[in-house]
């Protein structure tokens, strides 16, 4: 059984831009994939329609069984604590300590709001302990988000998915904002609960290499369309590449270094 | 001739010796033209004349002479008065913080339910926010009876307009990832607002609370004029009895409180907010520069199992200040409640007397008293125009002489700003009702008081924008050989003009709430008219007033929020 399945799916935003044209993908249970593709390729649009926070406007997503277009708000919010999701920029509260953050994970499974961690049940205190302890970070837990460094900060922001127990992990460009260093460290760190949780994930990444040796099979985007789908032991690195390089000959190089993404935390600091 | 002819572009450069006009220039002449003509036109309209100026001035004088000395008789009663003027602050910005979270959240465009609702949210906000806390203490005295009921309901609600605006704004410009990031975990909307938001918005709550609780301070004791609990009541009653030395006394104990308040509140906002804002001070923030730090590169696990770990999160300092400022201000709300002898419950049974009172002022009924309404409207206009003017004229070299770049004399600085101290410490009413004492009831003695308050609050606000001034035009201006004065005109006060002009409608926007409810205490505009139809129980008539000040301040604060994205 699939754990993914998109079908013809396009997308064009309200301001005209399409940033999906007629994409299909299928991710079968417990596969590793690799989504590649210069920045504005779709990537990440693709990424939040399979949990639901886009929604196409023609096609199909299932996910986990599930037909996301027709899920009613309570069936999303089922479905979203199933998959979890991990951003290019964190999204910790900054003001809140790493625990607390961990903590919201489990929200999708309680009712009603929690303010502070003395409000959640013991139960779930012990498993964010235990999450934390997972990515190594469990003598930090009262510690405030916004102290923490930039790798810590996505470690923490993993550590609450692994409260969702989720069966799918979605990942925004994990390592795009660290350093070379902490990146190797973070993907280390995903790559071995993967593993041991045995989870199917989709994961967008800038970096080719990296790709490579993680990921079971590439999938290639470019200005929406999906035009590399390989296993990886069927490609070299080279064939990777040309998602990037196959580019018009009328645009000039400028134009490709204009859209990089920006290198901010994510972390808010009201 | 030739030469002309091969380069039209350089002798068409030469030809503009004007600067080309800018949208900024343009709409800046054309708010001073505005101003000018407004002034010209209001000061006909209520018979201001120099004249009458001076003639004023004696009258007052005349009313000095039988309130000097001050007397202190009721001095315990003015004491115990003012600090149930102080309780009543408290309570009511309570009351305000607790109504407009809800209101804030559903009028910041990022938590609200749908448009309907973001729509009827704004509108209550900023309902509230034009309508002067006095009307809506003139109104509740009618419908909950006198006392500090409804002088705390009316804090309450006026409140809530600047709190709610300001808490929806906030909300606002929250980090929209962090919730993007909660919403994929499968969290409600609920439980986004209260993990995501709410912590990220709290500094700012903080802030807010406290500087409304400072204005608030100032505007509660006021509210006993109209019967609304406090202060203001003994004061009117020694007016009324002609014990005008009583009155003085009454006036210094008001006028000592609120600037013992303000000296109090900035000490307490210098402590609180600076802590807020650097938690865990120096430290932490050392911690979060150094980022790639040598032993984070290895991954550490815990040694000791999580189990034995504590799963509640330890008291360091920063969460023990927390608490005790929490338990600080719910300390302060117990004493504040009991002093007034005023159950939380029954504060809340009445928002239902609210709604009743606010039922009884539907439909308006602008006819019956027409020409009034206009009238007493325009005359309210007038009023601000004139006491803007006139408090510019004062506050000009007040504001020039208290700014510490200008003036090299530390005496003078000090001087101006202690006058202006001293102006801006008795709240505009307050000096309304002695100057109608004085010199008789009717707009003039009312734009008296506010010209007072103007010259005192203007003139800060003149120093302060002076001070901002970049100094390093002014060091290159005076290196070309131009006197101090040329200077201060070719450098420092253009760059001070935006910030000037911005502060002129600022204050125009106040003065025109301060003079709709100057009539109150028989200081002309539509005050008055707003008054006499609550006692004659023309509750409909009192809507179509009240609908007539909203439109007309909001219509300016419209006006002055578009100016100001203009110029500055």
């Amino acid at each position: 059984m699939n754990a993914v399945d998109v079908h013809n799916v396009t997308k064009v935003f309200p301001n005209g831009t399409r940033a999906l044209h007629d994409v299909s993908l299928s991710v079968p249970e417990g596969q590793m994939i690799a989504l590649v593709g210069l920045s504005g390729s779709g990537k990440s649009t693709l990424l939040r329609h399979i949990n639901g926070l886009l929604m196409p406007s023609s096609g199909q997503v299932h996910t986990l069984g599930k037909n996301v277009g027709d899920a009613s708000r309570r069936e999303l919010r089922e479905l979203r604590r199933d998959v979890g999701f991990v951003f290019q920029q964190f999204g910790l509260v900054g003001r809140i300590s790493a625990m607390e953050n961990v903590l919201s994970g489990a929200l999708g499974s309680l009712k009603g709001p929690r303010f502070g961690v003395s409000m959640y049940p013991k139960a779930l205190r012990r498993q964010a302990l235990e999450n934390l302890d997972r990515v190594g970070l469990a003598d930090q837990a009262f510690q405030r988000a916004d102290t923490l460094s930039g790798g810590q900060m996505q470690r923490v922001a993993i550590a609450r998915s692994l409260m969702q127990s989720p069966k799918l992990l979605l990942a925004d460009e994990p390592v795009a904002s660290l350093d070379p260093e902490s990146s190797a460290q973070v993907m280390d760190i995903l790559f071995r609960i993967v593993i041991e949780d045995q989870l199917t994930v989709i994961c967008t990444l800038h970096q080719v290499e990296l790709a490579m040796g993680w990921a079971k099979r590439i999938v290639g985007l470019r200005d929406g369309v999906v035009v590399l789908d390989q296993m990886v032991s069927d490609i070299d690195q080279s064939d990777v590449m040309e998602v990037y390089r196959r580019v018009e000959p009328e645009r000039s190089p400028q134009e490709l270094i204009i859209i990089d993404k920006s290198p901010s935390t994510g972390v808010s600091h009201p | 001739m030739i030469t002309r002819t091969e380069s039209p572009s350089t002798s068409r450069h030469f030809t503009q010796l004007r600067p080309p006009l800018t949208r900024q220039s343009v709409v800046t002449r054309l708010l001073v033209g505005f101003f000018l003509i407004g002034t010209i036109w209001a000061w006909g309209r209520i018979d201001m004349s120099l004249t009458r100026i001076f003639g004023g001035i004696g009258d007052i004088n005349n009313l000095l002479q039988y309130m000097l000395p001050p007397s202190f008789g009721s001095f315990r009663t003015a004491i115990t008065l003012t600090f149930e003027t102080l309780w009543m602050a408290v309570i009511g910005t309570f009351l305000a913080l607790v109504l407009s979270v809800p209101l804030a959240l559903g009028a910041a465009r990022n938590t609200t339910v749908n448009a309907p609702v973001m729509f009827v949210c704004r509108g209550f906000i900023a309902m509230t926010r034009a309508i002067p806390d006095l009307i809506f203490a003139a109104v509740f005295v009618r419908s909950v009876g006198i006392g500090v009921l409804p002088g705390v309901l009316a804090l309450g609600m006026h409140s809530i307009g600047m709190i709610g605006k300001l808490l929806a704004d906030s909300i606002e410009q929250s980090d929209p990832m962090v919730t993007e990031a909660l919403k994929s975990t499968g969290a409600s909307k609920r439980q986004v607002i209260t993990t995501s938001i709410i912590p990220q918005v709290m500094p700012s709550f903080i802030g807010i609370a406290l500087y409304r609780l400072d204005i608030n301070l100032r505007s509660s004791t006021v509210l006993g004029l109209v019967g609304a609990g406090g202060v203001g009541f003994l004061l009117k009653k020694h007016l009324g009895q002609l014990e005008y030395d009583l009155a003085l006394g009454v006036v210094i104990v008001v006028f000592v409180f609120i600037s013992a308040m303000e000296f109090l509140s900035s000490l307490v906002r210098g402590t609180l907010i600076g802590d807020t804002t650097t938690p865990g001070s120096k430290f932490s923030l050392l911690r979060r520069s150094s980022m790639p730090q040598k032993a984070d590169s290895r991954v550490h696990f815990a040694q000791v199992s999580p189990k034995a770990k504590s799963l509640t999160p330890p008291w360091t300092t920063d969460r023990t200040k927390k608490l005790t400022y929490g338990i600080i201000f719910l300390g302060l709300l117990l004493i504040s409640f009991t002093q007034v002898n005023l159950n939380p419950g029954e504060l809340f049974f009445a928002l239902d007397d609210i709604w009743r009172s606010a039922n009884l002022l539907l439909p308006p009924d602008f006819s019956t008293a027409f020409n009034g309404i206009k009238n007493g409207m325009i005359e309210s206009i007038a009023v601000a125009f004139v006491s803007t003017a006139l408090g510019l004229i004062l506050s000009l070299p007040l504001g020039l002489f208290a700014a510490r770049n200008i003036v090299a004399r530390k005496s003078i600085g000090a001087i101006a700003r202690f006058v202006m101290l001293f102006l801006r410490g008795t709240p505009d009413l307050i000096v309304a009702v002695i100057f109608v004492a004085a010199m008789g009831l009717g707009p003039v003695p009312g734009t008296f008081a506010l010209v007072i308050g103007t010259a005192g609050f203007f003139g800060k606000l003149i120093a302060d924008s002076i001070e901002e001034v970049d100094p390093m035009p002014r060091e290159a201006v005076f290196a070309t050989g131009a006197t101090r004065v040329q200077e201060v005109f070719t450098s420092v006060i253009p760059q001070a003009m935006p910030a000037l002009i911005s502060n002129l409608l600022y204050v125009l926007d106040i003065n025109l709430r301060s003079s709709a409810i100057l009539g109150i205490v028989g200081g002309g505009g539509i005050g008055f008219l707003l008054f006499n139809s609550l006692r004659v129980l023309q509750f409909e008539t009192t809507g179509a007033i009240i609908v007539t000040i909203f439109v007309v301040v909001y219509l300016i604060e419209l006006v002055a929020g578009y100016v100001r994205k203009i110029i500055l």
